[in-house]
């Protein structure tokens, strides 16, 4: 082993485990405290669920309260990133970008063909796979069609003065709708790809402890990150050289 | 000994002064005897079983004493209100004896009246003004003008007049908790939606908004039929008079929504998501087609990778220990 190659590499620095931290616990109790709301008819059970919650009153400022900071949350992430891109602390290059490329669909299908056994070779990751990249852009995703639907649900009349008079026949179904299903699949893709993924593999279980310190091995990011591992240490030795 | 005589004589004052305070607010009841025993309970709490009318309707002929000395009319005599029977029960006094003003109402209702026309009209002594709006009303225009028999009278809504209690006990057919139902025992019917031209499905419709929703979770501010429809002199939602005309809407919808406008009130129709309104529906529908493939995709994509964990784990463990 070179000597310059420390033990643990810094993944994640304290702002963006401060960010992710406050993502997940409005997302939970987001979650919490809105699904009474979308099975009520299971009235027994929905009943006993809200009144843990405190019951639907303080359910409600809960949810209100837990939505805003996400999306404040959210505006802060995104302020940041630009701060971080014109800054230059932060690069945008190929193997360590989190936008989506091509490649991302070629590792896709790679990974799929090593799953089922249809190949031997397992696809080389940079910084972000396409599973992270997935699991990041989905809470964009959320953000905007979530966000918007319920920063306008919780206060009704004001956004009723900003919806155009020829939109008041159907915009109320639609922000309803979007909502509602939009909400159901942030928490089945959590459930399954983030938990999966984060959570219950196998060299993951329980968890991993990245999201506390922000770092990960050097074992392990040579095993998941191949590509920013050269970028980092190998390529950078010979630049030095 | 002479204290609890004291004591006993005291009560009877009180009675008295609670007696003369009852007998001012409803006057004419005090004429006709009423609180002057319960006779006819004597028979009729022991009676079990229905007869048959003249008119040809069933009548329970049983009423449940107890239930009745609990309920919000139980100090009343029978012949309050059913004011046809006098101290010789089953053969009705000439209509002479029954208040004009009553005569007249029952006479306007006695196709809608099961048994006793007259007690049903009963209720405008004590409630007029109550009785007046109803009969202004589209449930009292339908029995009045129309004379139908299955327009709302007070007992629709408020149950056997026998066990009516106040809307705040948790048995009432009106208190919040009931009140949804109770008024869909008639707009729930498909027969009556068809014959009055009203939608059907309106409670499932209440239901699934979030107004409903909410009502069913128990929320203390959840919206119920007869705050935004008002009751006794509910009315047709496109009569100008109703409380949920478009005109009246902002008025109605701005109780809760403080500066409600025009734009806003269009949010609950009570009508379907369905393809007469076509942009929520097709909406949905993309919505649901990408929720039903994205969560294939993600569930695939782990199963797959289950699967070849294991494999990996039980054939291909020494590969991976070389790399």
């Amino acid at each position: 082993m070179n000597n310059e190659i420390p033990k643990e590499y810094q993944r994640f620095n304290l702002i963006e485990r401060i960010q992710h931290v406050i993502l997940f616990t409005t997302f939970l109790l987001l979650a919490f405290t809105g699904w009474a709301l979308k099975y009520p008819e299971v009235e027994h059970y929905s009943k006993w669920w809200i009144g843990i919650w405190g019951g639907p009153k303080t359910a409600g400022i809960i949810h209100r309260i837990a939505g805003i900071t996400m999306l404040l949350d959210f505006i802060w992430h995104v302020l940041y990133l630009g701060y971080s891109l014109t800054t230059g602390r932060m690069k945008m290059r190929k193997y360590t970008t989190i936008i989506p490329l091509p490649k991302d669909v070629f590792d896709l299908i790679k990974n799929i063909l090593y799953f089922v056994g249809l190949s031997k070779e397992k696809p080389q990751f940079g910084r972000f796979s396409y599973i992270h990249k997935f699991d990041y852009w989905a809470v964009f995703w959320g953000m905007g069609i979530l966000g918007l639907s319920g920063l306008f649900l919780a206060f009704p009349v004001y956004a009723s003065y900003l919806f155009p008079v020829w939109t008041v026949n159907w915009i109320w179904e639609v922000l309803f709708v979007m909502h509602s299903d939009e909400a159901l699949l942030a928490i089945v893709f959590i459930l399954f790809w983030h938990f999966y993924n984060e959570h219950l593999k196998r060299d993951k279980f329980p968890m991993s402890m990245t999201w506390i310190t922000g770092r990960i091995s050097i074992e392990q990011m040579k095993h998941e990150h191949p590509l920013e591992y050269k970028l980092e240490f190998e390529d950078k030795k010979e630049e030095n050289k | 000994m002479k204290s609890g005589l004291v004591i006993v004589f005291l009560c009877f004052l009180l009675l008295c002064f609670s007696y003369s305070a009852n007998a001012e607010t409803f006057p004419p009841l005090q004429k006709q005897g009423f609180l002057t025993g319960f006779k006819c309970l004597a028979c009729h709490s022991a009676m079990k079983g229905e007869i048959r009318t003249e008119k040809g309707n069933l009548v329970d002929v049983n009423v449940d004493s107890e239930r009745y000395s609990q309920s919000i009319h139980g100090g009343f005599a029978c012949i309050a209100c059913h004011k046809k029977f006098g101290m010789n029960p089953h053969k009705p006094t000439a209509m002479g004896d029954v208040p004009k003003d009553i005569t007249v109402a029952a006479s306007k209702i006695s196709h809608k009246a099961k048994a006793d026309p007259v007690a049903l009209a009963a209720c405008s002594e004590c409630h007029g003004a109550i009785y007046k709006s109803w009969q202004n009303s589209i449930h009292g225009s339908n029995v009045i003008s129309k004379k139908q028999t299955d327009g709302a009278s007070c007992i629709d809504c408020h149950g056997s007049p026998h066990y009516i209690t106040s809307k705040k006990t948790e048995t009432s057919t009106i208190n919040k908790k009931n009140v949804v139902k109770t008024c869909g025992e008639c707009h729930e019917k498909e027969e009556l939606a068809k014959k009055y031209n009203f939608g059907t499905h309106i409670l499932e419709r209440y239901y699934e908004s979030f107004h409903g929703k909410k009502y069913i979770l128990g929320h203390q501010n959840a919206p119920v039929c007869t705050d935004c429809h008002s009751y006794h002199n509910v009315k047709q939602w496109e009569d100008p008079m109703s409380p949920v005309a478009w005109d009246n809407r902002t008025e109605t919808c701005g109780k809760c929504h403080k500066g409600t406008t025009k734009k806003f009130v269009t949010a609950i129709t009570h009508k379907p998501i369905g393809k007469d309104n076509p942009i929520p529906y097709y909406f949905g529908k993309i919505l649901t087609v990408l929720l039903v493939s994205v969560i294939v995709f993600i569930v695939g994509h782990v199963i797959v990778e289950v699967f070849s964990e294991i494999r990996d784990r039980i054939f291909r463990k020494k590969e991976e220990h070389h790399e």
